[in-house]
């Protein structure tokens, strides 16, 4: 009877569940998305303009671009259908479909992608992007308005577009997921005047969802793209959402929200709702605890590895953020494919054995405790910006944990804007803020040592030239290597005591078909899929 | 009174503005941080940007010929440009956002005025009864709790467990645009505003009625057998109001500050959200802006309380 009893059970919990699986398999057509936004967008809706990612979230939904990034990372196709790399790596040839439609029925050409790459490099181009593409051949010749083209993009055909460069420049590649714009609207307008052009507020790409309107602080909406190249839209419309972060928990309740990203203070309150499913993934991005290495004191490693040693991390991830946050031990995310664990450091909370890193540097202890040498003294300030309630308990713990080893921090909250200005200035002993990277891994743009944001004032040969090669070698198995070694590098170096690799947490009504339940760095859904998102019938 | 009215905008309003923007200018001049701060999540910017931008905003001339661009501009009927990203001008993203907060403000003018008025003369009818110490207790309470902590506890119980009204915004696309509608957006936000003027006003038309109540002429007309009614409504409610008419003038401000806050709460898209954005991001030409419009408004706000004054008070005249 209770063999009979379980299989009943069984098969009562395997038949709805291959029905909703059936269910998920057949999208359908219809239905409004609502997406929560915590700010709203500027209202730049240019790809090549635009500073801000809630610009950004709008545009990747109403331009596409030759090439995105999957859930791994990894380029693939969009407006290109395929691409290659010429042997010497200097040349990379796209290949574009047939068929692409802008959203005012225009087709798709090799010359939108050739206008929209050269505006970059204009002289009077207003955006931030130049330093991308510099590398392209003729790139500075035109800039300084020696030439009026660029000779490293040069159209083959209607659909074949080849960018040349000086040198081999392996993260040229993730640099085509910049949305194509429409040379038959903006080919005629100065590009000075691109800046305060009405287009930007009434974009017309070629993505799967066109723009409707866009109400400053309230909400933006897309509609459908009927011609879209690839299958769907299914939903006939997304709406962005402004919502103030507090009260994100309820407009999920009351059904306004489909999806918006959530505190970890906020996990339990949504998760209460039975409609509603909760997810956490490692984002690309990591905290970590700048000091200045300009001041001698600080510039012996084994200064920083006691840091390191002596800051009880895995306790601000598992009792102030709850789990939701990681460790981190070098400049790497651990969902890129560069990342490795191999002879990393993980700097496990030892206070003993940080006392003995300062021991064998020559420090000792002064007569309150703190650590001296020669003139030197370890009592220092320590910036970090305006925080959430987690941030702070960690700041203290920090302080704590550091009195315990000899060091004496004198804790600053500054405004972000504040603390920026001291930190471009140099004139700080150490601070604490976090990156947020993209979806290449060259780290030449935070870590090489004449880079703008070295705010450490970090030189280490070694690491300049594993950053140089990085970007040299296009080979991604190859290049992995190169990072790996780097990584090691940086975790016995320690030019910033690593912190930890951020969580995002998200929420998403049960209604929302098509995303990915198990959500990688990209989070449950991300340009490449946009358009396969979809709302069962019933629940529209 | 336009005699007074001409000479009090053209020689005492003018000057104050001036006055005004220069000091606010050079205040948040001198704050720490930079326009171009946000320039920092770009990881491969090349140096030479961040000067092109700072040259185009503008950054690399001298503090004092800056402000006097701005108010040449001004002078021209214009705001400047924004220095976000998208570069819209100033002026457009104040008329997009003015109605909004002003409808916000002035209901929450009528919700403050309508109950602290009645409620002011009705605990000094009643001084040092029950209900007077209660009202007393309940403003003090209201005017002590912070505007985002009561928009906060409002949006829970009407929102997260009664679910009976919007969690916040204006109006939903897709939705018809209704007058109810329009409304169960606006209660939460209104009253989270109205509530600490309901709180000042209850206490000052207290402490007004109760000085006009125990003078001789109320008591003549009591004395001549007029009614309670008349003699509250008519000979000392007049009188009442002259000390609470100035209040009007200071509070304008004050319900644009208060709003900066509550409109955070329920994600209401006026100028407060705005407000604080521009400040954080350090948007000189938009704060500016803002600034200058509050000012403005501030400065309204005291020419019609001395109207105002005028039509309470028959002994006052302005000539």
């Amino acid at each position: 009877m209770k063999k009979f009893m379980l299989v009943f059970l069984i098969m009562a919990l395997v038949i709805p569940a291959t029905a909703a699986l059936a269910q998920e398999q057949e999208p359908v057509s219809g239905g409004t998305f609502h997406r929560g936004m915590v700010i709203s967008p500027r209202g730049m809706f240019n790809p090549i303009l635009y500073t801000e990612t809630y610009d950004a979230e709008v545009i990747t939904a109403v331009y596409d671009s030759l090439v995105t990034a999957n859930r791994e990372l990894e380029i693939v196709p969009q407006i290109a259908k395929d691409w290659e790399f010429s042997e010497d790596g200097l040349e990379l040839t796209f290949y574009l479909r047939e068929g692409v439609k802008f959203h005012d029925g225009v087709e798709l050409t090799a010359e939108d992608v050739k206008f929209t790459f050269k505006t970059i490099l204009h002289p009077h181009y207003s955006g931030v992007r130049y330093g991308d593409f510099a590398v392209l051949k003729g790139a500075e010749a035109y800039n300084a308005e020696e030439v009026d083209y660029v000779e490293g993009i040069e159209i083959i055909d209607d659909y074949t577009i080849r960018f040349t460069t000086e040198r081999v420049h392996a993260p040229l590649l993730s640099e085509f997921t910049y949305g194509i714009l429409p040379s038959h609207i903006l080919g005629d307008v100065p590009v000075a005047e691109l800046e305060a052009h009405e287009f930007n507020q009434n974009p017309i790409g070629a993505g799967p969802f066109k723009f409707n309107e866009f109400r400053p602080d309230q909400h933006v909406v897309l509609d459908a793209f009927e011609d879209y190249y690839q299958e769907g839209p299914y939903l006939d419309r997304m709406v962005y959402q402004i919502v103030d972060d507090e009260a994100r928990p309820v407009y999920l309740r009351q059904g306004r929200l489909d999806f918006v990203g959530i505190s970890s203070e906020q996990i339990d309150m949504v998760q209460a709702l039975d409609f509603v499913d909760v997810f956490d993934y490692e984002a690309l991005g990591y905290s970590y605890i700048c000091f200045n290495l300009r001041q001698e004191r600080f510039d012996d490693n084994r200064v920083r590895q006691a840091v390191a040693y002596g800051f009880d991390r895995q306790t601000v991830v598992d009792i102030i953020y709850d789990g939701y946050s990681k460790v981190a031990n070098a400049p790497m995310p651990t969902v890129s494919w560069a990342f490795t664990d191999e002879g990393i450091n993980e700097y496990p909370y030892n206070p003993d054995r940080a006392i003995e890193l300062m021991e064998e540097a020559g420090w000792e202890r002064g007569a309150d405790g703190v650590w001296e040498k020669e003139d030197m003294r370890m009592e220092f300030e320590f910036l970090y910006t305006e925080a959430t309630r987690a941030q702070e308990q960690s700041m203290i713990l920090f302080q704590q944990n550091m009195e315990d080893i000899g060091f004496k921090v004198n804790l600053r909250p500054m405004e972000f804007s504040a603390a920026v200005d001291r930190i471009d200035a140099r004139e700080f002993d150490a601070f604490t803020l976090g990156w947020s990277l993209g979806v290449d891994p060259d780290p030449y743009g935070i870590w090489h040592s004449t880079s703008l944001w070295n705010d450490a004032g970090w030189v280490n040969e070694r690491s300049d030239e594993l950053i140089e090669k990085g970007r040299q070698t296009v080979d991604q198995e190859e290049r992995a290597e190169i990072y790996a070694e780097w990584q090691r590098l940086m975790n016995e170096e320690l030019p910033n005591v690593f912190f930890t690799y951020s969580v995002s947490v998200a929420a998403a009504n049960e209604r929302l078909m098509g995303i990915d339940r198990d959500p990688g760095p990209q989070g449950l859904f991300w340009t490449e899929i946009l358009h396969e998102l979809w709302i069962p019938a019933d629940r529209q | 009174m336009m005699t007074y009215l001409i000479r009090r905008v053209v020689f005492q309003g003018i000057p104050v503005l001036i006055g005004f923007t220069f000091l606010v200018f050079l205040m948040i001049n001198f704050a720490p941080g930079d326009p171009v701060t946000h320039l920092r999540g770009v990881p491969d910017l090349d140096p030479r940007v961040i000067e092109q931008q700072k040259t185009r905003l503008g950054l690399d001339r001298p503090l004092i010929v800056r402000y006097f661009d701005w108010v040449g501009e001004l002078l021209q009927g214009n705001l400047g440009r924004s220095f976000d990203s998208a570069r819209r001008p100033v002026a457009d993203l104040i008329k997009e956002r003015m109605p909004v907060t002003i409808l916000l403000s002035v209901s929450s003018i009528i919700i403050g005025w309508g109950v602290g008025i009645p409620v002011g003369i009705y605990s000094a009818r009643r001084q040092y009864s029950l209900s007077d110490y209660t009202i007393t207790f309940m403003a003090f309470v209201g005017v002590s709790i912070p505007n985002f902590f009561f928009g906060l506890i409002l949006l829970y119980i009407f929102a997260l467990i009664l679910n009976v009204l919007p969690a916040g915004g204006y109006f939903r696309p897709g939705e018809d645009f209704t007058f109810l509608g329009m409304l169960s957006y606006l209660i939460m936000p209104a009253l989270t505003l109205g509530l600490a003027s309901i709180a000042s006003i209850t206490r000052y038309m207290r402490s007004s009625m109760l000085e006009v109540i125990n003078q001789d002429y109320l008591r003549t007309a009591r004395a001549k057998g007029l009614r309670d009614r008349v003699v509250i409504y008519k000979h000392a409610l007049r009188n009442a109001l002259i000390p609470i008419l100035t209040l009007m003038g200071f509070m304008v401000p004050l319900i644009f500050s208060g709003a900066v806050i509550t409109e955070q709460v329920f994600s209401w898209p006026g100028l407060g959200r705005m407000v604080i954005d521009a400040t954080h991001q350090r948007n000189y030409p938009l704060m500016m802006g803002i600034t200058l419009v509050f000012g403005v408004l501030t400065f309204l706000g005291n020419v019609i309380a001395d109207i105002a004054y005028a039509i309470a008070d028959p002994r006052i005249r302005y000539d």
